[in-house]
């Protein structure tokens, strides 16, 4: 990969953007590159892997159903739940099954 | 029908023979009440399409089920894990049909096109805004150059553009959970090295945060 796709990464300018385009692609960077920061910042040194947090999702997801504070309980899944979109998309499905009783 | 307790679960299903086979058809009746959840706003329910995806979901859901009982450590409901694996079997299954004619974001450039996010018309931001924001985007592609690898490169970028990390992992030629590994590694490179030149995330957001001000 080329410098200029990392730009355009940050700068986010391959996305088409419907407002007016100065302050479309302004809007972008920014948003890029916050997106990315505050990645950054919440990036600690120990994290669950996705499969680490796949053993133990229904645990998870019954004691939040039951109203326990899960993200004292159990921080490190909520940490990855907070990261990763898949494990994220995957838990608020299993979420409302269980809070359906289903 | 879903009232056995987990032990009489696991029991049943790996009796064999009639109870396993009332306890797989109930099973399959609990996981088909779970699978519109999964559904729901990703696929035409109850086009022919989503019958078969729906059929092909409870056959891997059950198989996997029955593969994995050992690792069922009772922490949850049986009926809660079922549903859990079952999920996963949904979304994955979802997200190849979704992304599946979806390139990886690649992006042919020459070496020279850095100069094009010098020039970002910003009428709001003060000259001394965009003077400081140009250098520190400056340093921080310098920074992702020489501490990412190429594949931590892609995967940021795909993941940035909406990539799920499971379709993003496949293309890359691993797993997804090797690829989260891979992101994590890439995240605290970046951090540590940000850390090492006297830099917070906070403190480069700010200088972007300025935007418009
Ligand atoms: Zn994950």
């Amino acid at each position: 990969m080329k410098i200029k796709q990392i730009f355009q990464w940050l700068l986010g300018s391959n996305k088409k953007k419907s407002s007016s385009p100065q302050n479309g692609m302004q809007a972008d960077k920014s948003e890029m590159m916050q997106k990315v920061l505050t990645m950054l910042s919440n990036t600690q040194d120990v994290e669950m892997t996705c499969d680490e947090v796949f053993a133990v999702l229904d645990q998870f997801a019954e004691l939040a159903a039951r109203g326990e504070d899960v993200s004292r309980l159990m921080p490190l899944v909520q940490h990855h739940l907070d990261m990763c979109p898949d494990c994220q998309e995957e838990y608020k499905v299993l979420q409302r099954i269980v809070l359906n009783a289903v | 029908m879903d009232k056995r307790t987990n032990e009489e679960w696991i029991a049943d299903l790996r009796a064999g023979g009639e109870p396993q086979a009332q306890a797989l058809e109930d099973l399959r009746a609990i996981i088909l009440r779970g699978l519109p959840y999964a559904i729901a706003g990703r696929i035409a329910p109850n086009s022919p399409e989503s019958e078969a995806l729906v059929e092909e979901i409870v056959q891997e859901t059950l198989m996997r089920v029955l593969d994995n009982l050992d690792t069922f450590e009772g922490r949850s409901q049986f009926t809660t894990w079922a549903h859990k694996i079952a999920v996963r079997a949904a979304l994955t299954e979802l997200r190849r049909v979704r992304w599946r004619e979806v390139p990886l974001p690649e992006m042919a450039m020459d070496e020279e096109g850095d100069a094009s996010y010098r020039e970002i018309p910003d009428n709001q931001a003060s000259p001394e805004d965009q003077v400081d924001r140009k250098d520190m985007m400056k340093r921080i592609n310098r920074i992702i150059m020489e501490e990412l690898t190429e594949k931590q490169r892609m995967a940021m970028t795909a993941t940035m553009e909406g990539f799920p990390l499971e379709e993003a992992a496949q293309r890359l030629g691993m797993n997804r959970n090797a690829l989260y590994k891979l992101m994590h590694d890439a995240r605290l490179r970046l951090k540590k090295r940000l850390e090492k030149e006297g830099l917070t995330p906070q403190q480069v957001l700010s200088v972007f945060e300025r935007v418009g001000k």
